[in-house]
């Protein structure tokens, strides 16, 4: 085991690494640059590449980011002069973690309890309501959820804050919002993987053996169909933690999506590079750990690694 | 089933009583707050960084100029009087005895610090450029000339002196944006890049202070009780709120959690009556590139174009008619002699409507001279912005010069920044822009198409021209000075240079239990300084 973490850490590390190299040389190739705008000038201009030494050579400029990509640094972003893209993250990052969690911990509770739910009743009537709940939340796009929530629990029933983030209430309908569409999908994925192990030989075996309802849906069941949820769980925890911009621009949320789409739109070179290697970290550890929890989960993946 | 059910109905019933929105009371001893949006955040608090409305708002709330403009009229900032020399090339302005916020006395180094910063090329002010009229400028922000030789000189803790390179009435005005403010040279050098981050890397010397800024979500300005005119400041606070989508603003508005909200076009109908409207100074029009070996090369072509476009159906179409069909190119609002220059030069170089007539005439010439006799063989490109909303401008014009000239136009649609980078570099043909006023004067516009301005992007070369600007920089009699600089205007549009096409019209909400709101033009949109509670 401590080797095979020992190659994923190496084979992390080495992803990262092309990754921003890649991300680097696309950014540069963007038309236009960061300081464009109606009324610079060829002499602002280049008192601003100087400012921040774009001036030098594009290959010394990838060793000196290189060089303070190492320490931890990822500069001075240029769209909100004065402040550092490592400050910036860290104010984000938080609300959108902090708005992440609740959504996965809505979309997984109530999304596996629906799959389940809905493949031991199959055909039945509670069966249709949660196929219904998944096909719902997987068809409808989050800025039509969002509005939709906003206009019926904030603005005509005035039960809940319209926007912004202050408080438990001022959560509940970014979450919901941005955790449905996760939501459907692990009820969709649960109920046919359910259905899939209910026609196994074991489940046969366990039912001849005589054990006990609940033995046999918990341990055999549920342990066997969750396989595959934990497989998608590293990415979508990745994704809705590191913000989705449509949810946080309609309930003004200033978390990671916002300045994402804004520094692309603005191409803020260094915002750009620090955010896309955040999330490139987060995505590639999120998988590291979906790996190791696979194995702890299932002994045959544990045992073939060996 | 049942029982999780109950639990979600359970929590979201304790979510829904626990902080359900309050209706707020308004007792005349609560601390007075007022609280607008903007869709993204302020790029920078930093004054002779500041680059763009928002900035320039906050700006004018937390710093206080030489000069402050109050409704469009120049007034006592920290300096409290001045003289301007017979030649109108040397300011010597005295200060009144104002604080910081933290205290220390305002000095007239901190005037030089901070305009000699607006043009040193280290610190590098995307704004810079703003300063150009001032002695030695050009030659300091380009590394030529040591920061010291700029035309700026504290003579005395109390006085500053200030040196154009060629008089500018206009001048005064713009010694109230936060580009020409004071800064404290101690501060810095202490906090470096980092200065003006956060509120505790800089201090404050306007009616108001930045308390606290969380980027992307909100400002919160406090009154400044070191301001010299506190007793004149009625707010207690200031709430700006970072609201990306414009549908909830209105709708927080709407549920009374903002006093003061822009109302997108599209939902202009609905509120007309409420509403209020104002120019916000941006002035659309398309670049015609000039130095093209096509058709903009001729005079009577671009003249043809000119014609054949109808603006107030543009308007119309695109906006509802909130933004207003412009038949000229200076902005109408800007300062003339005594008034504002549109209502003493009224003009127009073109119709609102379309002249076919005209157009097909113009069209006629240009052919023979180009030797050109199927107009469809006539191509051009026109380059906008990649929005849904640039693609329906462009259509419209697309559509009306197809029509009524029979040429052949192809919309091209690039990034924002690549659009701007195109026309800096002329490779363009007909490009769709504008310019917003960086001060109350038609040179804001006419400055753009000197045969040498970094801003001529068309190539627009014209001796006469040239020779009325030139006239105008150097002319201390006012009424020449205008004359001539409405001679440019009209040879501009003669030469049909450019195609004016709309002034933008911006339409806001004000809480009516506010009095004092005020909107401007010139590198700010909203003025709260003197903002009180309406009385009962």
């Amino acid at each position: 085991m401590g080797r095979y973490i020992a190659k994923r850490i190496v084979i992390s590390l080495a992803t990262l690494f092309v990754l921003v190299t890649v991300v680097f040389a696309l950014v540069r190739l963007m038309p236009g640059d960061p300081f464009s705008s109606e009324k610079i000038t060829p002499q602002i201009r280049q008192n601003l590449e100087r400012y921040y030494g774009f001036d030098k050579p594009i290959l010394q400029q990838y060793v000196i980011y290189i060089g303070q990509l190492a320490k931890g640094d990822l500069g001075y972003s240029m769209k909100y002069a004065n402040a550092t893209v490592n400050d910036i993250i860290a104010k984000a990052f938080p609300y959108s973690a902090d708005l992440g969690l609740r959504a996965l911990a809505i979309a997984v509770s109530v999304g596996l309890t629906l799959g389940i739910v809905s493949a031991l009743n199959r055909k039945k009537p509670i069966d249709a309501v949660c196929v219904v709940v998944a096909m719902i939340g997987t068809s409808i796009p989050d800025f039509i959820m969002g509005y939709v929530l906003q206009y019926f629990f904030g603005i005509r029933w005035g039960l809940l804050p319209i926007a912004q983030y202050k408080g438990f209430a001022y959560t509940v309908l970014p979450s919901i919002g941005l955790g449905f569409y996760t939501l459907a999908l692990v009820s969709r994925l649960m109920r046919s993987s359910m259905l899939e192990v209910v026609q196994q030989d074991y489940i046969k075996t366990a039912m001849a053996k005589g054990a006990s309802r609940f033995r046999i849906v918990w341990k055999h069941m549920i342990r066997n169909a969750i396989l595959p949820i934990v497989t998608i769980l590293g990415p979508i925890t990745a994704s809705v933690l590191t913000g989705t911009f449509v949810i946080e621009s309609i309930f003004a949320i200033p978390g990671m999506g916002k300045f994402y789409v804004t520094s692309v739109q603005s191409l803020d070179y260094t915002l750009v590079l620090g955010m896309t290697v955040f999330f490139g970290a987060f995505l590639v550890s999120a998988n590291f750990i979906v790996d190791i929890l696979y194995g702890i989960i299932d002994p045959r993946i544990r045992v073939s690694r060996r | 089933m049942k029982r999780l059910l109950a639990v979600v109905a359970c929590a979201l019933a304790l979510a829904a009583t626990g902080c359900a929105p309050k209706a707020e009371k308004a007792d005349a001893s609560a601390p007075k707050v007022f609280r607008f949006s903007y869709v993204s955040d302020i790029p920078t608090l930093d004054p002779q960084m500041a680059n763009s409305m928002p900035s320039g708002t906050i700006a004018i709330h937390i710093f206080d100029g030489l000069t402050r403009m109050d409704n469009g009229v120049v007034a006592p900032g920290i300096a409290e009087s001045w003289t301007v020399s017979s030649d109108g090339l040397v300011y010597t302005l005295k200060l009144r005895d104002a604080k910081w916020s933290d205290g220390q006395p305002i000095k007239a180094q901190d005037f030089e610090y901070g305009i000699r910063r607006l043009m040193d090329p280290a610190a590098a002010s995307p704004y810079s450029f703003l300063g150009l009229l001032l002695k030695n400028a050009e030659a300091v922000n380009s590394g030529k000339l040591p920061v010291d030789r700029l035309g700026v000189k504290a003579l005395d803790d109390k006085t500053v002196e200030i040196q154009l390179a060629y008089p500018a009435d206009y001048f005064l005005g713009m010694l109230s944006m936060s580009q020409f403010c004071a800064t404290r040279a101690d501060l810095v050098a202490q906090y470096g890049k980092d200065f003006a981050a956060t509120p505790e890397k800089n201090v404050y010397d306007g009616p108001f202070m930045v308390e606290r800024w969380a980027r992307e979500d909100r400002l919160i300005l406090v009154k400044n009780p070191n301001y010299w005119n506190a007793s004149a400041i009625k707010l207690d606070e200031i709430d700006i709120l970072i609201v990306p989508d414009e549908n909830t603003a209105l709708a927080m508005y709407d549920a009374g959690d903002l006093d003061l909200v822009r109302v997108p076009p599209a939902f202009v109908e609905k509120y007309r009556d409420r509403a209020i409207f104002y120019f916000d100074g941006s002035n659309d029009f398309i670049k015609l590139n000039m130095a093209t070996k096509g058709p903009l090369s001729n005079k009577d072509f671009r003249l043809a174009i000119n014609y054949a476009v109808d603006r107030q159906d543009f308007v119309d179409i695109t906006t509802k008619g909130l933004y207003e069909a412009n038949p000229r190119y200076v902005l109408p609002q800007v300062a003339g002699v005594a008034a504002e220059y549109g209502a003493e030069y009224p003009y127009a170089g073109f119709g609102t409507k379309a002249d076919p007539a005209k157009a097909k005439e113009h069209l006629a010439a240009a052919m023979s001279a180009l030797k050109i006799v199927d107009p469809s063989k006539i191509e051009l490109e026109f380059l906008t912005t990649d929005t849904d909303r640039s693609r329906a401008q462009a259509e419209i014009i697309q559509d009306q010069l197809q029509k009524t000239l029979g040429i052949k136009i192809n919309v091209r649609q690039v990034p924002y920044r690549q659009r701007l980078d195109m026309e800096a570099k002329k490779t363009f043909e007909m490009v769709f822009s504008g310019w917003a006023p960086d001060y109350s004067d038609p040179m804001t516009y006419l400055e753009l198409w000197t045969s040498d301005s970094p801003y001529n992007h068309g190539s627009y070369k014209s001796a006469k021209y040239d020779e009325y600007i030139a006239f105008a920089r150097k002319t201390t009699d006012k009424r020449a000075r205008m004359d001539a600089m409405f001679n440019a205007e009209k040879e501009l549009l003669s030469d049909g240079a450019i195609m004016p096409m709309q002034l933008r019209r911006e339409s806001v909400l004000i809480n009516p239990a506010f009095t004092g709101v005020t909107t401007y033009f010139i590198g700010s949109n909203y003025d709260l300084v003197y903002v009180d509670r309406a009385a009962k």
